[in-house]
């Protein structure tokens, strides 16, 4: 198996999933860049750490009373899972249905949330779209408790067209109107008691209460409406059919998908007067959506065996998100092989990073792309990639440690140990002026004795700093 | 039986049957009597309750681990059954007397408290009162070391058993630390430990563990010899999911907190089902404060529906324990007094249920 | 004494969690304060009385002497319309100036815009602990989050002096003016190159500042410290931020509510008393305020989150005195068992931006509101 097979698998790897350790791709690679693929769309045998064991050690994991739990909880399952593209694609419609705390207040609901992406995100966008409109942490987010018939409450109607769907200048404002008529006694179980509980940040007495989708057909309008031109006693299932018919939704889901995955489109308001950065690409990824019925699976299987995601000119062009980056670092370092406090400390760093899971910015979600780096932020994300990387007795970076030393006897050159750095990094490739200034440092202390008795301790320190270094690259803080 | 519970999990809904409401008694001997506590940050009330001690004098020692980012959480709070609250004692921190994570609570003859914390790897000593005393125990696998220690019991000699968990083991100590015994092994088979929680003794001095990870609770001769083995995995009459605490009774009566199936079993003294509670929880003496100090929402509370039949998109009882708050959730302590009254101490819902015999 | 920057600056300092206005001024002659209070009232002999109706609580005795200066404006019966009790969305509310719709800019960052709008400096806004609070987020404005002044910048946890060095050189490089690369890495190479200046103006500050001011050894105490020594160093510094936690008392308020005092209002005096030494009083205005009040009623333990809350503004240059009303007590007159705000707190924001920054007020706080005159123009 060639380097460059390798290679492939790890710009995979990345952008698919959370990166991977060199031994993970070494097995990867064995199977081939297809099988892999498809292993990764077919996720079945899922393994992680339990819900039970976290649970156990983290009460407050299930109670989710605190803003920070949900996200805590997330982060334990993208850092350890052997199925990351269902976590990615969870990321991927939480950046895009984006809900956040400020407003919920209730960790709960918020997790079901990110629960149901996992469930949803990968088959039909039908049913996605359905479950997203029975989620109680988005009816809140989004008001559509107050949509009544005979007084409508828009914003529901507004944002799954605009936001979630469609994208402005594809529909009317009669549209909205019509479309929120049809979700009117879409809402949540206990409305007043729960609403006024979020309103008031209220645990008391005994903690949060989860929620859950309740319809009210005597406040639903069974009128009749007209909606993108079709006329009907439309309810929202019947909305929704609509809308995913759309040549509009296929477009707009796929250009969400390409800058995802590929590369960073600008942002979603500018997208009506900015033709994509590959129209090709989007056309394709549109034909699978429709032929395949709204299938998402079918859309990715055509995107990660597609040229356009595998030619190496799209290898490093994203930024990583800061979760992106925080997960990627803990499966490299391999922390939580059992619960640990440090869960906490780990979400906070994407926090200060500017990405706070399950609170974003607003409706329009975060941001992407070089959106993610000012001054402040950069330093939070070459800090935590440092010090963790930098940090010998994390499982991980022991085992890479071992295998730079292991995969040389004697001597061997700065060019040489940074290329080993590199490799078990995840097969890193770094442009030339990295590479200059990594083997400049490497060479601070002379070549490296493997195997040499005293010496040990010496190489081990030597080859850490190193790896340490790769951390703190233009490379490695993007994918 | 043995997952690997480090690194799988089953599907959401793999789980199949939900836990019926109704208490299914064989034998009812229980009746609910009222609940104690209601979460708060600090002071009178309780934050994450891992663990109940129950000291001579009925006094109620509440372990509270919190949460990372809340440690003015973490602390013991002292009430008794008639919702007298005596303050608090201990703080967050590594110094003597503080907690990281707190886990089990026990009281030796004299009445001082005993706690274990389950990242510092020692047990903290107090004063009837809260003042701190001493402290011991340190990190390691080796004899007399710990992983990990959690569940925490004293014998009628003054002697500390303690589940050290991540070591697999249960051990033995006096009362001021020195190390005297150690039992169990990991595995998966008869009389093996994995990751064992809460641990107690019988009026013989034999040690019962709540197997956690094992879905099964094993009794030791006091020596630590393997006696037996109740229950299997699953969530009928009789089996366990993760049990966190065992509790046993003057006659033999064996309680299990079977925290995964958010319910508490009764095995009769040979080890049969005898009966299980699903939780019926009522608004505690402070709860009611509470609600009659925020007017608007006591009555939105009293407009609100709590017992709904709901249709659940995941089956499993943790989830329906979210959405019914009289449903036992995360049952992680039981714990009997002098007159037999059982106490049911509930992380997630930050209050206890006590339930009391029925005179036969 | 190096060169002393002579312009405005704004220390904001919020009170997380909640802060209870009510047993922070105490209205200590009115009966029906005691009949709500009978858990956590301030008896009527501890108060420092500042007229025949109010008073502070004695935890705030170095306020009074502040006071006694003229250098304390109290602005009672703050808030919003339909207030809301939550504390993330109300926080939110008084960071972004906008209790209306869910909004991602923050009313300090654009203040930081506004005051250098090619972002000349990127330290014109620091704000000190880990992340940034909302209040402080503005798309293109760059702000320094400083945990810790003395290790602040790349790479702190290399201890050794030589080893960071070379690090840091490495770093340069690798960041360094990147001609013709992508956008991707041009974005990189500004920021690491900003990152690295802005850390070696930061770390000087701590070295040019001597204080016969001895700060207490608590949170709020180091950062107002930290506020000094960079406002000392003369950075171009024109917008401080921190915060002190938590004032989220719904139990044992009595005693956690006299320490967050004792340690916020004797930071505060020491902190002005600083300025004072280094001749920078005249430079200075400080805004305190929390997401929210709490209820009238206590609960037997502390009281529960409510609305209408106090601010203060404070410092040489402010107007001392009362400002707003004090909100009535009476069951007809409160909000839902709270305090009925009675003036929007983006009146004071606006006093602030305009009497103080000389700033355009109303598109930062998203409406035009009445000034108040604790600042004379």
């Amino acid at each position: 198996m060639g380097n460059s097979d390798v290679e492939l698998i790890a710009h995979l790897m990345r952008r698919a999933g959370f990166g991977a350790t060199r031994d993970q791709l070494d097995f990867y690679a064995a199977q081939g860049y297809e099988a892999t693929a498809e292993e990764l769309l077919n996720p079945v045998d899922e393994r992680r750490m339990g819900d039970d064991l976290i649970r156990r050690f983290h009460p407050e994991l299930s109670g989710m009373m605190g803003p920070n739990a949900s996200g805590e909880n997330w982060l334990f399952r993208m850092a350890t899972t052997t199925t990351p593209l269902q976590e990615k694609m969870s990321l991927f419609w939480h950046g895009i249905f984006a809900t956040g705390y400020p407003k919920v207040i209730h960790g709960k609901a918020l997790s079901d949330q990110i629960r149901m992406f996992r469930r949803h995100g990968m088959g039909s966008f039908r049913t996605l779209l359905v479950e997203l409109s029975k989620d109680p942490a988005m009816i809140i987010w989004l008001d559509n408790q107050d949509n009544h018939k005979g007084a409508i409450n828009e914003n529901y109607g507004r944002e799954l067209l605009e936001l979630f769907s469609m994208g402005v200048g594809n529909y009317t404002e009669q549209d909205i109107k019509e479309c929120a008529r049809s979700f009117t006694g879409w809402t949540i179980a206990n409305r007043e008691y729960m609403e006024l509980r979020s309103q008031r940040d209220s645990d008391w007495p005994y903690g949060r209460i989860a929620w859950h989708f309740e319809y009210h057909p005597e406040d639903h309008d069974d009128g009749e409406k007209e909606f993108l031109g079709q006329r009907g006693c439309f309810n929202g299932e019947d909305v929704i059919d609509i809308i995913c018919q759309q040549q509009a939704t296929a477009r707009f889901i796929s250009r969400h998908m390409y800058s995802f995955f590929v590369a960073n489109e600008p942002p979603v308001p500018e997208w009506p007067d900015t033709p994509p950065l590959d129209e090709q690409a989007i056309q394709q990824l549109s034909q699978a959506y429709l032929d395949s019925g709204y299938d998402i699976t079918a859309m990715l299987r055509v995107l990660f065996n597609a040229d356009f995601f595998k030619s190496r000119s799209s290898w490093y062009t994203k930024v990583k998100s800061p979760v992106e980056l925080v997960a990627g670092v803990l499966r490299l370092t391999g922390e939580f092989d059992r619960p640990r406090r440090e869960i906490l400390d780990r979400q906070l760093q994407a926090v200060y990073m500017g990405q706070f899971l399950n609170n974003p910015p607003s409706v329009e979600g975060w941001h992407e792309g070089t959106d993610w780096l000012d001054t402040g932020s950069l330093v939070e994300r070459v800090n935590f990639a440092t010090q963790q990387m930098g940090d010998a007795n994390k499982p991980g970076v022991q085992a890479m440690i071992s295998n730079v030393a292991a995969n040389a006897v004697g001597p061997i050159s700065p060019e040489r140990l940074v290329g080993e750095c590199l490799d078990q990094m995840g097969a890193m490739s770094v442009s030339e002026d990295s590479r200059r200034v990594l083997i400049d440092f490497a060479s601070m202390g002379g070549d490296v004795a493997l195997g040499a008795g005293n010496s040990d301790e010496q190489s081990r320190r030597q080859i850490g700093a190193v790896l340490q270094m790769v951390a703190s690259t233009q490379e490695f803080q993007r994918s | 039986m043995g997952r690997d519970l480090d690194s799988r999990d089953l599907p959401d809904n793999a789980r199949g049957i939900m836990t019926t409401i109704e208490t299914g008694a064989r034998t009812k001997f229980l009746e609910y009597v009222m609940t104690l506590g209601m979460t708060t940050m600090e002071g009178r009330g309780f934050y994450y309750p891992v663990d109940t001690a129950i000291g001579r004098d009925d006094r109620l020692y509440v372990v509270n681990r919190s949460l990372d980012i809340v440690p003015r959480g973490v602390r013991v709070t002292m009430c008794d059954i008639d919702s007298e609250y005596y303050g608090t004692f201990g703080s967050f921190g590594e110094k003597d007397g503080q907690f990281i994570w707190p886990s089990g609570g026990a009281i030796d003859s004299r009445g001082r408290v005993y706690v274990s914390d389950e990242q510092l790897h020692r047990i903290s000593v107090f004063d009837r009162e809260g003042a701190f005393v001493s402290r011991w125990g340190s990190h390691g696998t080796g004899e007399g070391e710990l992983d990990t220690p959690s569940g925490i019991a004293f014998d009628n000699q003054d002697n500390l058993f303690v589940s050290d968990t991540y070591n697999h083991r249960i051990q033995k100590f006096t009362a001021d630390g020195r190390f005297l015994l150690s039992f169990g092994s990991q595995g998966h088979g008869d009389g093996e430990l994995n990751l064992p929680w809460g641990v107690t003794l019988d009026a013989n001095n034999n040690v019962y563990v709540a197997n956690w990870g094992n879905d099964c609770i094993l009794k030791f001769s006091p020596q630590g010899e393997y006696l037996a083995s109740y229950g299997t995995s699953g969530s009928g009459d009789g089996e366990f999911q993760r049990p966190s605490s065992v509790a046993v009774d003057g006659e033999g009566y064996i309680y299990v907190a079977d925290w995964g199936n958010e319910r508490v079993q009764v095995l009769d003294p040979e080890g049969g089902f005898a009966m299980k509670l699903r939780g019926q929880a009522t608004l505690s003496k402070w709860a009611e404060n509470f609600l009659s100090v925020n007017v608007e929402e006591g009555a939105a509370r009293a407009r609100a529906n709590l017992e709904l039949e709901i249709d659940y998109s995941v089956i499993h009882p943790h989830e329906e324990s979210s959405h019914i708050e009289k449903f036992f959730w995360s049952p992680v302590s039981v714990k009997l007094d002098r007159a037999g009254t059982l106490y049911v101490t509930e992380s997630n819902r930050h209050r206890i249920q006590v339930y009391k015999r029925i005179a036969s | 004494m190096t060169s002393v920057n002579k312009d405005r600056s704004l220390v904001v300092i919020e009170l997380v969690g909640g802060n209870d206005a009510l047993n922070t001024v105490i209205p200590y002659n009115n009966g029906l304060y005691y009949n709500f209070r009978p858990t956590i009232g301030i008896p009527q002999e501890e108060v420092l009385a500042l007229d025949q109706e109010l008073g502070l609580n004695p935890n705030l005795a170095p306020f009074k002497t502040l006071w006694n200066q003229g250098r304390l404006a109290i602005i009672n019966g703050i808030g919003y319309d339909n207030p809301n009790r939550s504390h993330f969305r109300s926080r939110d509310v008084w960071y972004t100036a906008e209790p209306e719709k869910i909004s991602a800019e923050g009313w300090l960052g654009s203040v930081i815009r506004d005051l250098d709008p090619a972002g000349e400096n990127v330290l014109t806004g620091v704000n000190f602990g880990r992340g940034l609070p909302r209040a402080l987020v503005c798309k293109g404005v760059p702000v320094a989050s400083v945990g810790n002044l003395e290790t602040y910048g790349l790479m702190p946890d290399l201890q050794d002096e030589m080893t960071r060095r070379i690090a840091l050189d490495a770093f340069s490089r690798m960041y360094g003016p990147t001609p013709g690369k992508d956008a991707v890495a041009q974005v990189l190479g500004q920021a690491g190159t900003d990152a690295l200046k802005g850390a070696d103006i930061l770390r000087t500050a701590p070295q040019l500042y001597s204080s016969d001011v001895e700060y207490a050894d608590n949170p709020i105490a180091q950062t107002l410290k930290n506020v000094a020594q960079v406002m000392c160093a003369g950075l171009g510094t024109r917008v401080y931020y921190a915060r002190h936690a938590s004032f989220d008392t719904h139990s044992n308020e009595l005693l956690a509510h006299a320490k967050l005092w004792q340690d916020v209002s004797t930071a505060i005096s020491d902190f002005t008393a600083d300025l004072t030494e280094h001749g920078l009083e005249k430079d200075a205005v400080i805004l305190v305020f929390s997401e929210f009040g709490r209820r009238i009623q206590d609960n037997g333990a502390g009281c529960d989150h409510g609305s209408g809350g106090v601010a203060f503004v404070i410092g040489e240059p402010v107007n001392g005195g009362f400002y707003g009303e004090f909100p009535s007590l009476r069951e007809e007159d409160q909000l839902d068992g709270d305090l009925h705000f009675n003036n929007d707190f983006r009146s004071t924001y606006s006093t602030i931006l305009n009497k103080w920054l000389g700033l355009d007020p109303d598109p930062i706080v998203n409406g035009q509101f009445e000034q108040f005159d604790f600042i004379s123009s």
